[in-house]
């Protein structure tokens, strides 16, 4: 494009962006249609892609495209695969895209609209998407080297051991609130628990297929699953319908919890190839499937935005979870804006697999940019409901009653209308019993995808249809990250075990291998546990709890990018990394005290244990729930102490580094950058990846394309 | 009569070439589409591996498809591979 166009262009696109962002600010009254969301959004994203990781790319990284990528010097053709970038990209999307920015975001519309939106446009351009593409640009110069290695080789020896602690911590609790999620969205639905159940049967004939029958064969075996999938979705209405299947498949939140804590510890000892491997082809189609149709159903039908800018919870008083806006949106948005987690994908598969330097912009900052825009779409799916059924999904029954009436009466009183047969009506249309007290996110989200894609296809006569859909794909995608989250879980038990007793290393020693599963297993279980039993629905507790744990971990990323940079000489710059670095510093420590300290019972675990203690010393809890009520004591206090623990790990890197950072400045000749030399690349210039011709019955005639 | 009969024979000369580097177009485009789903998904991974190790090295065993498909598959689950 010649450049007096193209500048008009991009001041078009900037001036739209912003126009639909102040609309989206400053727009009162009327509710706002959703399209006012998704230009808002594009045209950021544009310009920030165009823009800011241009200068990233340019000034601060200087990309070199002559350099040989790990691809090219270590190829292969296992972890070490020269990879076309779009079919990269999708690799690394599908990687970092979890439950996280869809669960997030419904979560913090208990706010309203207003502020979840802007920190998933802002928080993504100016800090999820830096962390992803500089983490990845240091682990391509470092032979695709893991964050906790770079941490240990960059900062210091005892920064590299937090970091790799850190990720422990963080998967621990990822994986207890994950399940207590789908535990909340199962829990007394035999239609949802059927078709989830009847996932597991249909991996493991996918798993003998690919194992035994057509090795490898993903994609045909895939499509075999993918339709069964569908069926049983249909069919679980059937099961729901007959008395013995509903009464086989209605379980309760502790029974269900007990069935995931098998499943997990059965898909992390039993081998990769038999279930958990198909499991993750199905649930990678199926995700894909529905995060698009999502976006078109969006675009389709544009609907209307009845949530408010600003509800009247910004003052910490929300029965969803307890918090003020500062700092708990951005706690519970987490992954939507910026996640830590995504530092271990950009430095462990994406670096081995990228072909030019130049695409880890693409791949880096736009793969979190896709990631950001599917935050958006959850809040838009979340706040096109009616506020008082977002509210009376989402809170617990000690605070809004357990009926349709109290609901309706509690949540009517705080100022959003709410008739108790709207949600009787609304439970029927959808299939369920009841959708009263679903805290955790997945069903108001899934209410919202269905009447989305209902005013799409089918209409009303197809909202239980849809609904059950979008249930069966949240909760087949999170049981993708817990089985996968608990091997990953299993080997770094068994590497930390190794250095106590070295057997217990050998991935391939069975002892080993039960010990470890069952330790991880029972470490999350036990989160999962204590959030099914807390009377105050869980998601209270554990959804912070994971939000500072991995907002926590992404501050432990961005010191690491900071370090580098400095190493670098990229003095100038160096604000880049150095600004969302310590906004995380300053809302992990906030809300870390507030969660341990707070005096509202609500929100502070210790005035909570302490609220209850003092009940039973007053005599005010009857001999039966006395047990009970003294493991809620115990479990809040546990959760105050791994809150404290991940707050001083996080201080301690930060004095690490501080004292690295002093070295660096003065010129200290220890301070030195660990990059692999440069190699030049043999490429030509245009070449874009190998792709094959080869078919199965002639895997000896492969091709390269240039 | 007969002119409408050449300017409909003119017409359909003129537009098959056209119709026809579509279609070409189509087809390629629907191969790249064909062949990147096969690679995201890890379909072609074998070949690749084939590929990779008769480019590297002169001798080489290969693994057998299944082999392959079972060792790719425990490296791939050994480290962080699903996001939050």
């Amino acid at each position: 494009m010649k450049r007096p166009l193209s500048v008009i262009v991009w001041i078009v696109v900037a001036l739209v962006g912003a126009g639909a962002l102040g609309g989206i600010a400053f727009h009162r009254g009327e509710p706002l249609n959703a399209t006012w969301f998704v230009v808002a959004a594009a045209c950021c994203y544009l310009v920030a892609y165009r823009f800011y990781s241009a200068f990233i790319a340019a000034r601060l990284l200087a990309l070199d495209d002559t350099r040989a990528t790990p691809s090219e010097r270590h190829d292969d053709g296992r972890d070490f695969v020269p990879t076309n970038k779009w079919i990269l990209f999708g690799h690394h999307f599908a990687a970092i895209a979890g439950p996280g920015p869809l669960v997030g975001p419904t979560l913090a519309a208990q706010f309203g609209y207003l502020p979840g939106t802007l920190w998933l446009i802002a928080g993504a351009v100016f800090a999820g998407c830096v962390q992803d593409f500089i983490i990845l640009f240091c682990s391509i110069r470092r032979d695709g080297k893991t964050l906790g290695e770079i941490a240990r080789e960059e900062v210091s020896q005892r920064g590299g051991f937090i970091a790799q602690l850190a990720v422990l911590a963080i998967m621990v609790i990822l994986l207890g609130v994950v399940a207590l999620v789908i535990v909340n969205a199962l829990k007394s639905s035999p239609w949802a628990t059927f078709t989830l159940a009847a996932t597991i049967p249909i991996a493991l004939l996918l798993g003998l297929y690919l194992r035994f029958l057509r090795p490898g064969r993903v994609l045909e075996a895939s499509f075999i699953g993918v339709a069964l999938v569908l069926f049983v979705v249909v069919a679980g209405q059937w099961v729901a319908e007959s008395p013995s299947g509903a009464q086989v498949f209605t379980l309760s939140g502790v029974t269900l919890a007990f069935a995931l804590i098998a499943y997990g510890f059965a898909a992390s000892a039993l081998p990769v190839w038999l279930l958990l491997a198909p499991r993750d082809y199905l649930s990678a189609f199926i995700k894909a499937g529905a995060i698009f149709s999502l976006a078109a159903g969006i675009l389709l039908v544009r609907p209307r935005v009845l949530m408010p800018p600003l509800t009247r919870f910004i003052d910490g008083s929300g029965p969803v979870f307890a918090g003020k806006i500062f700092p708990f949106c951005f706690i519970t948005i987490a992954c939507g804006a910026i996640s830590g987690f995504h530092s271990l994908i950009s430095s462990g598969t994406t670096p081995k697999m990228i072909l030019r330097e130049s695409h880890a912009r693409f791949i880096g900052y736009g793969a979190m940019l896709m990631e950001s825009f599917v935050g958006v779409m959850a809040m838009i799916a979340a706040c096109a409901m009616t506020p008082g059924v977002y509210f009376a999904i989402n809170s617990p029954a000690s605070i809004v009653g357990a009926t349709s009436d109290a609901a309706a009466a509690t949540i009517s009183s705080w100022g959003y209308p709410l008739q108790a047969q709207t949600m009787t009506d609304l439970a029927r249309a959808v299939g369920e019993q009841t959708l009263l007290n679903r805290a955790g996110g997945a069903p108001s989200l899934a209410v919202g995808m269905a009447q989305i894609f209902s005013s799409t296809i089918g209409g009303p006569r197809l909202l239980s249809i849809w609904y059950h859909f979008a249930i069966m794909f949240e909760a087949l995608f999170i049981l993708t990250v817990l089985d996968a989250g608990t091997r990953v879980g299993r080997f770094m038990v068994q590497e930390l075990g190794g250095r106590v007793w070295k057997p217990f290393a050998r991935t391939g020693w069975w002892p080993g291998i039960l010990i470890s599963s069952a330790l991880i297993v029972g470490a999350w279980g036990y989160f999962l546990y204590q959030g099914v039993v807390d009377p105050l629905g869980g998601i209270n507790s554990l959804w912070p709890l994971f939000g500072i744990s991995n907002q926590l971990l992404a501050a432990v990323a961005l010191v690491v990018a900071t370090t580098i940079l400095l190493k670098m000489k990229r003095v100038r710059w160096i604000w880049l990394t150095l600004i969302p670095m310590t906004w995380l510093v300053i809302i992990t420590m906030t809300a870390s005290y507030q969660k341990i300290f707070d005096s509202n019972p609500r929100l502070g675990f210790l005035s909570y244990a302490n609220a209850l203690a003092a009940q039973i010393a007053a005599g005010k809890i009857p001999p039966a729930k006395l047990a009970d009520t003294q493991r809620v004591i115990f479990n809040q206090r546990l959760d105050a102490a791994v809150t404290a623990v991940l707050a001083a790990m996080i201080i301690v890197l930060i004095i690490e580094a501080l004292m690295q950072w002093y070295r660096i400045l003065s010129a200290d000749p220890k301070s030195v950058l660990h990059e692999t030399a440069y190699v030049a690349t043999r490429w030509p210039e245009n070449f874009s990846g190998a792709s094959y011709t080869a078919t199965a019955a002639e895997p000896d005639a492969p091709a390269m394309e240039g | 009569m007969h002119s409408i009969q050449v300017e409909t024979a003119a017409h359909d000369h003129m537009e098959k070439p056209h119709a026809l580097a579509f279609a070409i177009w189509i087809k390629r485009l629907a191969a790249k589409l064909w062949l990147g789903i096969r690679e995201w998904c890890g379909d072609s991974a074998y070949e690749r591996y084939v590929q990779a190790q008769r480019t590297n090295s002169e001798k080489v065993s290969l693994l057998t498809p299944a082999e392959f498909y079972v060792e790719r598959l425990n490296r791939h689950y050994s480290r962080p591979n699903r996001c939050c």
